[in-house]
């Protein structure tokens, strides 16, 4: 088989029963790999909404097609139902971790059962070991690398959790090739009710291209173009993703204390620039990426990896921080324990306005640099506060009778761009699959930065569609699986290019598109089957009624009443938000 | 000071010219002609980093003039006044 290795492996860890689990060419065609052929897969075992923990919920691992192969290709992605927000999940990871998993000879691992006993799943050789993890149990995320890569062969590439998935806090991430995060929606406490400590993969199994002409040719040019593009040929390189610290600040939305205001007064003290001068080390790179947006970075104390923007922003301005050493020791931690930064600095926030209001007794004050690395260890051991630290924001408000105080969306936090700075994002943050995520259709590109084409970030019309086709085309590349900043110097057609060169199918920009639409409607599906309805697809209250006061998006607020019925329209639902029977009907669901 | 515009430089534009701000005489001014005189001022080109080889906005240059986004008034045409603040920020992108 073309790009596919052709193997999913079943495994039930209760009772260590595994087989193949078929999937036919019209399957891979209409969904892909990664993101939709996990959801595909997913809502075939799992099609009632079970709880996250529960032993029979399905957790998978999976890759795409270009895996191994094209620029980026070094990614996979997890997917189950998030503990954190109850709707359907899949978590991201760069790294190598997918391009190693395809060597050792599979597309993807589902992984169904719990374990008696701490495990972890040696994959190679196109079957899977399981193996005794019990004396890990406990460890971070390095050190179980490190024990893992002590018995497995050289090059074997970890995904494993640490404390904080093992204590099933629900923002729990997997951690992989050192400091890569599958970060949002808990998937690693998925993983530690399972009992399952890590999943190791080793191999050197070659993926089968096409047309080995075509596809030399055309990742020439690709390298090229990536070269060339001032993003991804140089910004991304040198100043990495917290140069948007500045830039977001600049437009007024660069959310500080908890979403009260838009303009952090301290943004240069931690801006991408800041960091190229300061802790900068080196530059890193997920597997043949020309890119290399990953910073290796060094305090004063420690050295370690990061922080990207999101990061920057949660333990920085989020909280009115502005120690920058802070910030990356507390990124350090996030790393080590296995925790999503996004959501940790979010909930640390909305703690700190709880405590503000007069909600919360537990002194968390704005500013307090000093703590961040320890909220973060409590709430990976869930102890002191850290056991209200790790409800995530939107428990924790709710239990102090303030839940307008949590900045999320159907449970999950939404992260470093005030909504009310681009109507565009604020629609994707409302109705993305799992919740407030800026990676479901990342409207900052054309309403901020200019790509493909500039935006008015402050007007409504047109935004329903263009939020649905760049939900549409981030599927497609979840599913392929490629890194999404590609998209600074590439579209739809080269993507379509790269997977008629690697599998040899015609795949036009419309199929794929069409394929887009299909995983994202298969997903708003099983939301609709765990209770989600159009009240959802909503922002927290502050976003809606209250204006920004300061900065260049000051008197603004989102208007999402005119976006919303239209953008069930331009995706064939109905007004509640369901997909309508011509639409199950013409995407083949 | 009237007549005085104040220019902050971001990204890969300040490594360049290894400065973040200058203040700037260029009451009248359009943004083209801002940006030449600050080329000449700070000693240094860095057009190229902003536009392309016909002098359009590159794909990903922002350019706020008081926070708005030049591309929403009248491009690198928009006049400037005494008291304003621009900044330039050469194509950036992260996630
Ligand atoms: S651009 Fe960054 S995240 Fe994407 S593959 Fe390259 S190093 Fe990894």
């Amino acid at each position: 088989m073309n790009g596919w290795m052709g193997k999913i492996i079943k495994i039930d860890l209760g009772s260590g029963r595994q087989e193949a689990l078929p999937v036919s060419p019209e399957t891979r065609r209409r969904f892909l790999g990664g993101r939709g052929l996990g959801v595909k897969l997913y809502t075939d075992l799992c099609p009632d909404p079970l709880d996250p923990f529960a032993a029979e919920n399905a957790l998978i691992f999976m890759t795409g097609p270009l895996t191994g192969t094209v620029m980026t290709s070094g990614r996979y992605q997890v997917i189950s139902r998030s503990p954190l927000t109850g709707t359907i999940c899949d978590s991201s990871s760069g790294g190598s971790f997918g391009a190693v998993l395809k060597a050792a000879g599979l597309d993807g691992l589902v992984i169904t059962g719990r374990a008696d006993r701490p495990v972890y799943l040696h994959v190679h050789d196109g079957g899977v070991e399981v193996r005794d993890a019990s004396t890990m149990w406990g460890l971070n995320t390095q050190q179980t690398q490190k024990a893992i890569h002590g018995q497995t062969p050289a090059k074997t590439s970890v995904a494993c959790i640490g404390p904080a998935g093992e204590n099933l806090v629900p923002f729990a991430a997997i951690m992989n090739d050192r400091d890569r995060a599958a970060g949002r929606g808990g998937m690693g406490a998925v993983m530690g009710s399972k009992n399952l400590k890590a999943v190791a993969a080793s191999g050197n199994r070659a993926v089968v291209i096409a047309d080995p002409e075509a596809y030399q040719a055309m990742n020439a040019r690709l390298d090229r173009a990536v070269d060339k593009n001032p993003v991804t040929g140089k910004s991304l390189q040198v100043l990495g993703t917290s140069v948007l610290v500045n830039v977001i600040n600049a437009h007024g939305m660069f959310p500080t204390r908890n979403f009260r205001s838009g303009v952090f007064n301290d943004a240069e003290g931690i801006s991408g620039e800041k960091i190229a001068e300061s802790l900068l080390q080196r530059q890193s790179a997920c597997y043949k990426c020309p890119i290399g947006c990953g910073r290796t970075t060094r305090t004063a104390n420690r050295n370690g990896e990061g922080p990207e923007y999101e990061s920057v922003w949660a333990f920085g301005a989020h909280l009115g921080v502005s120690d920058l050493s802070a910030i990356t020791e507390a990124n350090y931690a996030c790393n080590e324990l296995g925790l999503d930064t996004i959501t940790m600095g979010s909930t640390i926030g909305c703690a700190m306005e709880l405590h503000e209001s007069g909600a919360l007794a537990e002194k968390m004050l704005w500013g307090d640099a000093g703590r961040l690395a320890g909220w973060v260890a409590d709430t990976a051991y869930r102890r002191a506060f850290g056991a209200e630290l790790a409800l995530g924001s939107k428990r924790l408000a709710a239990k102090y009778g303030r839940p307008e105080l949590a900045m999320q969306v159907k449970g999950m936090e939404i992260p470093a761009y005030d909504p009310r700075g681009a109507q565009g994002m604020a629609l994707s943050y409302a109705t993305s699959s799992r919740g407030g995520c800026h990676m479901r259709g990342y409207m900052i590109m054309p309403e901020i930065l200019g790509h493909p084409v500039f935006l008015d970030r402050f007007s409504t019309a047109g935004k329903p569609e263009i939020v649905a086709l760049f939900q549409d085309i981030a599927a497609i590349v979840d599913s392929a699986v490629l890194c999404r900043f590609l998209q600074f110097a590439m579209g739809i057609s080269t993507f379509s290019e790269m997977l008629r060169a690697v599998t040899g199918l015609d795949f036009s920009d419309e199929e794929l598109l069409t394929a887009g639409r299909r995983i994202c409607t298969l997903e708003r599906l099983f939301n609709n089957r765990a209770g989600f309805t159009r009240a959802d697809d909503t922002l927290p209250p502050r976003f809606l009624q209250e204006e920004l006061q300061a900065g260049s998006s000051r008197h603004r607020r989102v208007r999402l009443d005119e976006m919303l019925d239209k953008y069930y329209s331009v995706r064939g639902w109905d007004a509640q938000g369901v997909p309508l029977a011509a639409t199950l009907t013409e995407l083949g669901l | 000071m009237p007549g005085k515009i104040a220019v902050k430089f971001y990204a890969l534009l300040r490594q360049r010219l290894g400065m973040s701000a200058i203040e700037v005489d260029a009451d009248g001014l359009t943004i083209l002609e801002l940006l030449r005189r600050v080329e000449k001022q700070a000693g240094r080109s860095f057009l190229d980093d902003l536009l392309d080889p016909e002098h359009l906005l590159l794909a990903g240059t922002i350019i706020l003039v008081n926070g708005e986004n030049v591309r929403l008034k009248q491009g690198l045409g928009t006049p400037l006044r005494g008291g304003d603040t621009v900044d330039l920020f050469s194509p950036a992108g992260g996630g």
